[in-house]
């Protein structure tokens, strides 16, 4: 990230503010990890932020009871450290005085900052953490519009009810932090619902880079199916060590996260090709949107702005500032508490995708699978087939 | 000096618990954090600064005073005075335990041994069912900052007032005998195990108590950041910086780093890192001996202060 | 059984790798008695710049580790002439306080120049392998693990028999001493930090090829290298690799017949049950 471009924002910031004292101005909030450990995927909520309020602000800005309003962005860096990214959500809160607050990345975080968003009643959609322990500790302030970490597998073993060969013996390998915990959890049921077999389940430790151990374990039990739930840089050691030591799933693999980023198929390069995945999201024209037309648009835009693909976290972090906008509109008013009882109720299409918020403040996404194909993610399965499969997948010695 | 010492401190503790009626609700968070990091570099000064043995496991009774806490309150719903007791209690019983054992080494061995234990306290926390494993645990929501600010306060008052009491008692004698020759203390008649476990177990009782303030406020925790390495580092850099075996360097030390690293994590959000990784490295290179030492230096010798300290520890 | 074997080779493997990122943190702690916090920055810089040797000027990696290694010997030659000499005889401590902001400002200098993304060295033979008796050799681990052998035997031989290595070793027992007997100790600090550099860049170039470098790969791999330096007595290089090996092999088992989420209890309890073991030995040296 760089650091003259916060320099510029922040001073063009105070100036705008100085400047032009008559405009309204509904301001927003938001500690991302621009820096540190988790910059690699922090940086998808910064510039999703940042794309969606100056295309809000470009199409005319939110009506407020009759009066235009702007959006204003406030965002800090947290240097991936949660202990100052809660102090900088109190700060926009307290010092600042932004209306209303934008997520971080990461369920961590996410739990960590949102009492903050409790503490001081101002409603918080949050599009980068997933799990389920957000949304069970009763907050009424907190929003997610990232699907509920348990159903993330639960699109790819339906399709696998329905695949050639059949599979029916399956791998489970997990990290052991929290969303992950929640992923595995999910599926473990699932899987048993669907009367597969389960004979490898394994969690690994978080920021573990060496999984020879466990590959030669999936080895020797030889499954049909290997189910891996992790963060994106293990996701990538998995692979390249899966390949080292000719590790192959008799019929396919997949991986909750990495297959859907650019950067991830970057650094992998042919040894990405077969893997499958899954998204809540993909840039398709289907997905119409109020303001950027729709979310081809949206992938458009955002390339020519930063330089690099959107995932589904920009996505999802362009559908915080447009739930906001929605639910303002709607409410007539900047009261925290009027708006948070508007962000509830709700309900519109979005680039991102379908935005209503069950009653415990997630989200309810179908997850596509999905799968790496000559370089481009191809959309495999959502409801049915949408697209055909290379199944199953060859082994290493036969790329 | 002494009698000027002593009148400052209380005043200045006066002012400091008077912030959360006179400032915002920003400042008070990060003076918590303040607070807290300097009651770490305080008790941190008790075994490194005092006795001269440089812990990298303090963050090991942070870790159990945290756990502690929230283990009481998440799981087993008992108050959060009880919660602190029983966080105290357990980092108390791991400076026992594993004090013996580990105080025996020197130097750069010990704080390997006490950066091992950290590591390995995460890592069996991270695979024990009522500590919720890795996942980590939720504390009830308490809006209640100013409680917060206060109890982090008072915890660094009275590390202090330890600190002050031990550098002019016996104790601290013996433990400076032992920073200086281990061997010509334990000649001496002084009993250096027990001198060591003790300044051990104190600071293991106040990192342990502001490790529970600390759960209590952010209300979920986990074993990567209650066990956080990197505090480790923070504790020992901030005492560096103040001065090491003083009363009040470690507490300067915190303040100062805090105040830099929070400035500019506001305002010059993005390039903050860099420029504290900055100020770290000139501060060693200008004043090798802490932020004390330079109030006094450069009454002495001005200016020529920062030079002479290059020239006269360089090789 | 088969298991067992693949187990042990993976352990053995790894452990290479993990003796070669003990190698210069043991040297640079043993001789100059400096705890460089900065050494897993090092190591990301390394891998960095074998990186882009491979990328942009299509050097095979292990031809072009040599050249790695040599810009990180300048970096490491430069850093002490330029900086850590100048606090070398203030508190021993203030070494972690200078190294500490080094490695805050090289990580930050890291995904200034070069992003948060991912970057991995995958030369054509990368994931390429050769079966042995039922247990799979990757080339790349393997070649890996030989680098690592070949440069502690190298840094043993260079320490015991040349003139160099002598003044290095007389300047870590006694720095007057080796005044007398003509060393020049500024230039001795610097080469011998430089060495430490280079085998760091050599372990991140090594490790860019069986993993992957980003801006923050270092911390863990501090610590790591702590561990390991330790457990094979910092500078005796045979040791330290041998300490590598325990630690790789005590790793795998321990990820397979106890569980993967164990291996940091087992690498650091380890070493915690080492240092408590055999005190005795140690605080002679110490």
């Amino acid at each position: 990230m760089r650091p003259t471009k916060f320099l510029v924002l922040a001073l063009a910031l105070a100036l705008s503010g100085a400047a032009s004292g008559q405009e309204k101005k509904i301001a927003l909030g938001a500690a991302v990890q621009l820096t540190g450990r988790l910059a690699n995927t922090g940086r998808y909520y910064g510039d999703g932020y940042q794309i969606t309020v100056d295309k809000i602000n470009q199409k005319g800005g939110v009506t407020v009871g009759g009066t235009k309003y702007q959006l204003a962005l406030r965002i800090y860096d947290s240097q991936s450290d949660t202990n100052l990214g809660v102090r900088q959500y109190v700060q926009l809160l307290t010092q600042d005085k932004v209306n209303f607050l934008l997520g971080p990345f990461s369920s961590n975080d996410a739990l960590d900052d949102s009492s903050v968003a409790e503490k001081y009643q101002v409603p918080m959609v949050q599009g980068g953490g997933a799990s389920t322990q957000i949304f069970s500790r009763g907050y009424k302030y907190v929003f997610g519009t990232l699907p509920p970490a348990d159903d993330y597998f639960s699109s790819t073993i339906k399709m696998m009810g329905k695949l050639d060969p059949k599979p029916k013996t399956v791998a489970l390998v997990a990290a052991d932090d929290s969303f992950d915990v929640s992923v595995a959890n999910g599926t473990r049921k699932l899987l048993k619902e669907a009367g597969l077999e389960l004979v490898v389940d394994k969690q690994f430790r978080e920021n573990n880079a060496d999984f020879s151990s466990i590959l030669s374990l999936v080895k020797s039990k030889d499954p049909d199916v290997i189910l891996w739930a992790g963060h994106e840089g293990e996701a990538l050691n998995f692979i390249r060590q899966a390949k080292s030591l000719d590790v192959n799933p008799k019929l396919f693999y997949s991986f909750t996260v990495g297959v859907p980023t650019a950067d991830f198929r970057k650094a992998l390069g042919k040894d990405a090709e077969y893997a499958f995945g899954m998204t809540p999201w993909l840039p398709e024209k289907e997905l119409e949107d109020d303001w950027f037309g729709d979310a081809e648009q949206f992938d458009k835009e955002y390339q020519a702005r930063f330089k690099y693909s959107p995932d589904y976290h920009a996505a999802s972090a362009a559908a915080d500032v447009e739930t906001f906008a929605k639910a303002i509109a709607a409410a007539g008013t900047l009261d925290p508490k009027k708006v948070r009882d508007e962000i509830a109720k709700v309900e519109f299409q979005s680039l991102y995708g379908h935005i209503k918020f069950q009653p415990n403040g997630q989200i309810s996404l179908p997850q596509t699978v999905i799968q790496i194909q000559d370089a481009k993610v191809v959309p495999i399965y959502t409801e049915d087939f949408i697209g055909k499969p290379r199944y199953p997948i060859p082994p290493w010695s036969k790329r | 000096m002494n009698r000027f010492r002593w009148l400052v401190l209380p005043v200045a503790a006066g002012a400091l618990a008077a912030v959360p009626w006179v400032t915002s609700d920003t400042i008070v968070q990060y003076g918590i954090n303040a607070l807290l990091v300097a009651t770490l570099a305080q008790s941190w000064n008790i075994i490194g600064g005092f006795s001269g043995y440089p812990s990298f496991g303090n963050s090991v009774f942070y870790g159990l005073g945290t756990y502690g806490t929230a283990i009481a309150m998440a799981q087993l719903h008992w108050s959060f005075g009880s919660g602190l007791v029983f966080g105290a209690v357990l980092g108390v019983a791991c400076a026992l335990l594993f004090g013996i054992p580990i105080l025996r080494l020197r130097g750069p061995y010990f704080a390997i041994a006490t950066l091992g234990l950290a590591a390995v306290m995460s890592a069996i926390i991270a695979t024990v069912e009522i500590a919720g494993k890795n996942i980590g645990l939720i504390l009830p929501l308490f809006r209640g900052d100013t409680l917060f600010y206060e109890l982090s306060l008072i915890l660094l008052v009275a590390a202090t007032a330890t600190v002050a009491w031990i550098a002019r008692s016996r104790f601290g004698v013996g433990l400076v005998a032992i920073r200086e020759d281990e061997d010509a203390a334990q000649v001496m008649g002084i009993n250096t195990t027990m001198y060591k476990v003790a300044a051990l177990t104190v600071a293991a009782f106040f990192s342990a108590l502001a490790g529970g303030i600390h759960a209590y406020w952010i209300t979920f925790i986990d074993p990567a950041s209650a066990f956080d390495p990197s505090l480790n580092v923070r504790m020992v850099i901030m005492t560096l910086f103040g001065g090491p075996g003083t009363v009040l360097g470690p507490v300067l030390g915190a303040f100062v780093l805090s105040a830099v690293s929070e400035v500019l994590a506001s305002q010059a959000t993005g390039v903050a890192s860099l420029f504290y990784g900055i100020v770290i490295v000139a501060a060693v290179v200008f004043m090798p001996k802490g932020l004390l030492d330079v109030v006094q230096g450069f009454r002495e010798s001005r200016w020529r202060y920062f030079t002479d300290n290059i020239r006269r520890y360089r090789l | 059984m088969q298991l067992f074997g693949q187990i042990l080779v993976n352990g053995i493997l790894l452990g290479g790798l993990y003796g070669l990122m003990g190698l210069g943190m043991g040297l640079v702690w043993g001789v100059l008695k400096i705890v460089n916090l900065a050494h897993g920055a090092l190591i990301m810089l390394g891998g960095y710049a074998l990186y882009f040797l491979y990328t942009k000027a299509g050097v095979d990696p292990f031809l072009g580790l040599p050249l790695a290694m040599l810009a990180m010997f300048v970096l490491g030659y430069l850093l002490q002439t330029l900086l850590l000499n100048l606090i070398v005889r203030s508190a021993q401590l203030n070494t972690l306080l200078l190294t500490f902001g080094l490695d805050v400002v090289f990580v930050y200098m890291a995904q200034l120049l070069f992003t948060a993304d991912f970057r991995t060295i995958n030369p054509p033979y990368a994931g390429k392998n050769i079966s042995l008796f039922g247990v799979t050799v990757p080339y790349a681990q393997l070649g890996a693990f030989g680098v690592a052998v070949l440069l502690a035997a190298l840094l043993y031989l260079v320490l015991d028999k040349t003139r160099t290595g002598r003044a290095i070793r007389a300047t870590a027992q006694n720095l007057v001493a080796a005044r007398l007997y003509g060393v020049n100790p500024k230039r001795i600090y610097a080469i011998t930090f430089g060495t430490g550099a280079a085998l760091a860049g050599a372990a991140g170039g090594l490790y860019g090829i069986v993993s992957q470098i980003t801006p923050y790969i270092g911390v863990t791999l501090t610590a790591k290298s702590f561990v390991i330096a330790i457990l094979g007595g910092l500078d005796k290089p045979l040791g330290v690799i041998g300490g590598g090996l325990v630690l790789g092999i005590a790793e795998a088992m321990a990820a397979l017949y106890l569980d993967p989420t164990y291996t940091d209890i087992i690498s650091f309890g380890l070493l915690v049950l080492v240092l408590i073991a055999r005190p005795a030995q140690l605080l002679g040296r110490a």
